[in-house]
C-alpha cells in the first residue's frame, strides 16, 4: 500500500539547524528527540542531541555513561551533551570577560546558586545562550559544527518563557553584552531555517489541548513549528466488525479457541471493548488536533515489548521514515502496513 | 506474585483520607496528579469530611467532572447529593496570591505598591522557578489558618522535578534574604550609586562584573526591591518555617503519584527517599494508568494461538483479540517490572494501582471510579 508521504523526506522534516522537541510532561519528548536525532544520523547529518532538564534521559535510553557538559560522539555521527547552568555561567564569563578565576569566587560565595536557580530567568537565558553558541559554531572549513541539533526542550507550559528568557532579561537590563546577545538569539529564533519546534503529544484529552495551546503560543512568539508527532498511538488489533464477532462469542468459545482460562477469556472480552473505546477516542482526538493545529501529523506507535531500549528507537525511526517516503526496512517489526489512524 | 505485591497495603491512603488534615499529591508532570487529588477529595467528602481540593491547572473536563465550569481562585462547593461531607475546589492563581501576600504583609501601602511595580518583582512573580510552589505553601498556610477545613488536598505544580516542591521555601527565602546580594548592594542601598566601593575583594570583582554583564539598572532595581522588601523577609521566612512544620506533622500526608514508566518512577523514588530523610509522612504511592495484571497469560503461547486461528471471520476476530491480549500482557509485564525495579528497597507504605481507563474523566462517576481505586472501602 502506498500513501502520500506526510512530508517530503528527512530533508523537509529536518530542514532547520535546530529542532526543539516539546510537549506536555509525560508524552515521551525524550524518546521522540532521540528518534529525530537518529533520523538525522540516518540522513547523513552530523547530529547533536542536547538535554537541558538534568534528567539523564538519553544516557539511560542509550545505555551510555551519564552525559555532561562536554559534547561527546557516543554513536557514529551522533554526539550528546547535557547542559548544566553552572557550567554555562563559567563558560560565559570566560568567553566574554576572560574571567577564569571568577569560578572559585562564585563557588565560595554561593553566587552560583543564585545565578542558576534563583535569579529571574537567568537559568533559561544561559541555556538558550549556550544553544545559540553551539548553533553558531563553525568548523575550520567554515561548515557548521553540527548539521542538526536536537534539543529535548522544556515542556509546552514553559517553552515560550524559556525561549524568551533573553528578551525577558533585556527588559531588566538595558545595556551590556547580554542585551546585544539577546538580539542575536532573537534573530536565530525568528529564522525557520535555523530553529523549528516539534510538538509531541499523546492522543489523550489533556496533551492534545496543551499541544493546541502550545502551537498558538509558539506561533505568537514567532517560532517556526514543524510537524506534530503523536506518540504511543495504539495499533488497531481488533476492527469494529471483529469486535462485534467477539462480543457475540460466549467466553467458553473464546477460551477454547485461544487456550485461555475462563477468567482470562472474560477479561479479554472486556479488553476488546476497552480497545475499541480507546481507538475511537484516538480517532476523535487526532481529527480534533489536525483541524485545530493545522499542521502535518506524524504518528509513532506504542511499542508493546516487554522491554524498551535503543533497538526500539531504531524501529521507531523507521516507522517515522516510512511516513516521509524514506527507506524503512524495520518498520514492519512494530506496525502493520496500514496502521496509521486516518 | 511479584515481590512488591507482598508489600501492597491498601489501607494507608484510606486512613490518611479519614484522618489527615493535609494531603499533598506530588509526582512528575503528566502522571495524573490533579485527577488523583480530585479523587482523594471526593473520598474525603464521602467519608464525611469538609474537604477542599486546591489544584494548579485542572483539565477543563476535570473541572466539569466536579460540576464546575471553571475553577475559580476561591473555594467553590461541588454539588454532591447524598454525600455526608463537603467537597470544595479551587485553583491556585500565582499572581493574585503573591500580590495578596505583599498587600497583607508590606509595612505600608506605598511599599506594597512599589514592590508590585518593581521589575524584579514582576519577573520573580511570573517566571522564577519555585514561585509557584512557594505560593502553594503560602496559600496552604492561609487556608490552614482559616481553620474551617477538615481536609486540605494540595495538588503540586508541574515542575522540572517533584523535589522542587520541598525545596521551594528554602530557595525562595534564601533569594529574598539575598545575603549575598545584600553584601553586594549594601553601599548601593545606602548611597544610591556608590556601590563600587565595596566590602572585600571578591565582592568587588563580582559587583563590577555584574554591572558589566547586566548594566546598572539591574542593581538599582535590586536595591529598590530589597529596600521595599525590608521588614517583610522575616514574615516570609517565618511562614515558610511554619508551613514546613505543619507539613512535618503526622496529620500531613504525602501521596506520590506516578505512571508505570521509568522517568516518573525515578522521580517517585527520589521523592520517597527525600520524605524519609526529612521526616515527612507518606501515605503511599499511586501508580496511575497501569495495564491490568495478567500473570497467568503466557504471551508467546497466546501469539502462537493467534497465528493458528482458522481463516474464517470468527478465526480472524479471535486472532485479533488474542494479539491485543498479548500486547496488553507484555506491556503489563514491562510496567510491573519497571515499578518493581524503581521502588526496590525504597521505604513504601502503600502501593495502589489505578488501571488505564477507557476514556478521560469527565463526570462524577468517573471520579468516583478513581476515588474507589485510590481508597477502596475497608
Amino acid at each position: 500500500m502506498t500513501t502520500t508521504p506526510v512530508l517530503d523526506g528527512f530533508d523537509e522534516l529536518l530542514s532547520s539547524n535546530v529542532v526543539l522537541v516539546t510537549g506536555k510532561g509525560g508524552v515521551g519528548k525524550t524518546t521522540v528527540a532521540a528518534v529525530l536525532a537518529l533520523a538525522g544520523v540516518a540522513s547523513g547529518r552530523r547530529t547533536l542531541l542536547v538535554e537541558v532538564e538534568e534528567r539523564q534521559g538519553f544516557s539511560r535510553t542509550f545505555g551510555t555513561q551519564p552525559w555532561d557538559y562536554d559534547e561527546r560522539e557516543f554513536r557514529p555521527g551522533l554526539w550528546g551533551t547535557a547542559l548544566d547552568p553552572s557550567d554555562a555561567v563559567y563558560e560565559y564569563l570566560e568567553m566574554f570577560y576572560g574571567l577564569k578565576r571568577v569560578q572559585w569566587v562564585m563557588e565560595r560565595s554561593n553566587a552560583i546558586d543564585f545565578v542558576t536557580t534563583a535569579a529571574p530567568g537567568l537559568r533559561d537565558l544561559l541555556m538558550v545562550g549556550k544553544l545559540y553558541e553551539i548553533e553558531a559554531r563553525r568548523r575550520e572549513d567554515g561548515r557548521r559544527q553540527y548539521d542538526l541539533i536536537v534539543l529535548d526542550a522544556p515542556p509546552t507550559g514553559r517553552i515560550v518563557p524559556f525561549l524568551q528568557a533573553p528578551e525577558g532579561v533585556t527588559e531588566i537590563v538595558r545595556v551590556g553584552p547580554v542585551k546585544r546577545q539577546a538580539g542575536q538569539i532573537r534573530e536565530m529564533l525568528d529564522n525557520p531555517k535555523r530553529v523549528q519546534a516539534v510538538l509531541v503529544t499523546l492522543l489523550e484529552e489533556m496533551p492534545v489541548q496543551e499541544t493546541v495551546e502550545g502551537v498558538q503560543k509558539l506561533r505568537a512568539a514567532g517560532i517556526a513549528i514543524g510537524p506534530i508527532v503523536t506518540n504511543k498511538v495504539m495499533v488497531e488489533r481488533v476492527s469494529a466488525s471483529d469486535a462485534k464477532v467477539i462480543d457475540g462469542l460466549p467466553p467458553d468459545a473464546l477460551a477454547s479457541a485461544g487456550n485461555l482460562s475462563g477468567q482470562t477469556a472474560a477479561l479479554t472480552k472486556e479488553l476488546v471493548t476497552a480497545h475499541r473505546g480507546r481507538l475511537a477516542l484516538q480517532h476523535e482526538l487526532r481529527d480534533d488536533l489536525a483541524s485545530r493545529a493545522e499542521l502535518p501529523i506524524l504518528d509513532l506507535p506504542l511499542i508493546t515489548g516487554k522491554t524498551f531500549g535503543e533497538d526500539d528507537l531504531h524501529v521507531l525511526t523507521d516507522v517515522l521514515a516510512e511516513q516521509l517516503g524514506e527507506k524503512a526496512p524495520r518498520a514492519r517489526e512494530a506496525v502493520p502496513a496500514d496502521w496509521r489512524p486516518r | 506474585m511479584t515481590h512488591l505485591e507482598d508489600r501492597i497495603e491498601r489501607t494507608d491512603i484510606r486512613r490518611a483520607i479519614e484522618r489527615a488534615h493535609i494531603i499533598v499529591t506530588t509526582g512528575a508532570g503528566g502522571v495524573g496528579k490533579t485527577t488523583t487529588a480530585a479523587g482523594i477529595g471526593l473520598a474525603g467528602a464521602t467519608a464525611g469530611r469538609r474537604t477542599l481540593v486546591m489544584t494548579i491547572d485542572p483539565a477543563r473536563r476535570l473541572a466539569q467532572a466536579m460540576g464546575l465550569d471553571d475553577l475559580a481562585p476561591t473555594p467553590q462547593r461541588v454539588d454532591l447529593p447524598g454525600v455526608s461531607g463537603e467537597l470544595h475546589a479551587m485553583m491556585l492563581d500565582m499572581q493574585s496570591t503573591f500580590d495578596g501576600v505583599i498587600d497583607r504583609h508590606a509595612s505600608d501601602a506605598s511599599k506594597a505598591r512599589n514592590i508590585k511595580k518593581n521589575r524584579i518583582y514582576q519577573t520573580l512573580s511570573s517566571t522564577l522557578s519555585g514561585t509557584h510552589e512557594y505560593m502553594a505553601m503560602e496559600k496552604l498556610h492561609e487556608l490552614h489558618d482559616e481553620g474551617t477545613w477538615d481536609l486540605l488536598v494540595i495538588d503540586t505544580p508541574p515542575t522540572r522535578s517533584a523535589l522542587d516542591f520541598l525545596d521551594a521555601p528554602k530557595r525562595m527565602t534564601s533569594f529574598l534574604e539575598g545575603r549575598l546580594l545584600r553584601i553586594l548592594l549594601r553601599p548601593a542601598m545606602a548611597t544610591g550609586r556608590g556601590y563600587l566601593r565595596v566590602v572585600g575583594a571578591g565582592a568587588t570583582a563580582l559587583v563590577r562584573l555584574a554591572g558589566k554583564v547586566t548594566g546598572m539598572e539591574l542593581l538599582d532595581d535590586l536595591a529598590d526591591f530589597f529596600g521595599n522588601f525590608e521588614g517583610m523577609y522575616e514574615g516570609f521566612k517565618q511562614r515558610a518555617e511554619q508551613v514546613l512544620e505543619l507539613l512535618s506533622e503526622p496529620t500531613s500526608q504525602f501521596v506520590i503519584v506516578t505512571a508505570p514508566e521509568p522517568p516518573p518512577l525515578r522521580e517517585a523514588k527520589f521523592f520517597l527517599e527525600r520524605l524519609e530523610q526529612e521526616g515527612l509522612h507518606q501515605a503511599g504511592v499511586v501508580v496511575n494508568r497501569i495495564q491490568p495484571a495478567l500473570d497467568d497469560v503466557d504471551e508467546t503461547a497466546v501469539r502462537s494461538a493467534a497465528d493458528a486461528q482458522p481463516d474464517t471471520d470468527e478465526g480472524h476476530a479471535v486472532a485479533g483479540a488474542l494479539r491485543m491480549l498479548a500486547d496488553v500482557a507484555s506491556l503489563a509485564t514491562r510496567e510491573r517490572r519497571d515499578v518493581e525495579a524503581a521502588l526496590f528497597g525504597v521505604p513504601l507504605k502503600a502501593l495502589v494501582e489505578v488501571p488505564l481507563l477507557q476514556s478521560d474523566i469527565h463526570d462524577l462517576d468517573g471520579l468516583e471510579q478513581i476515588s474507589s481505586r485510590v481508597a477502596p472501602a475497608a
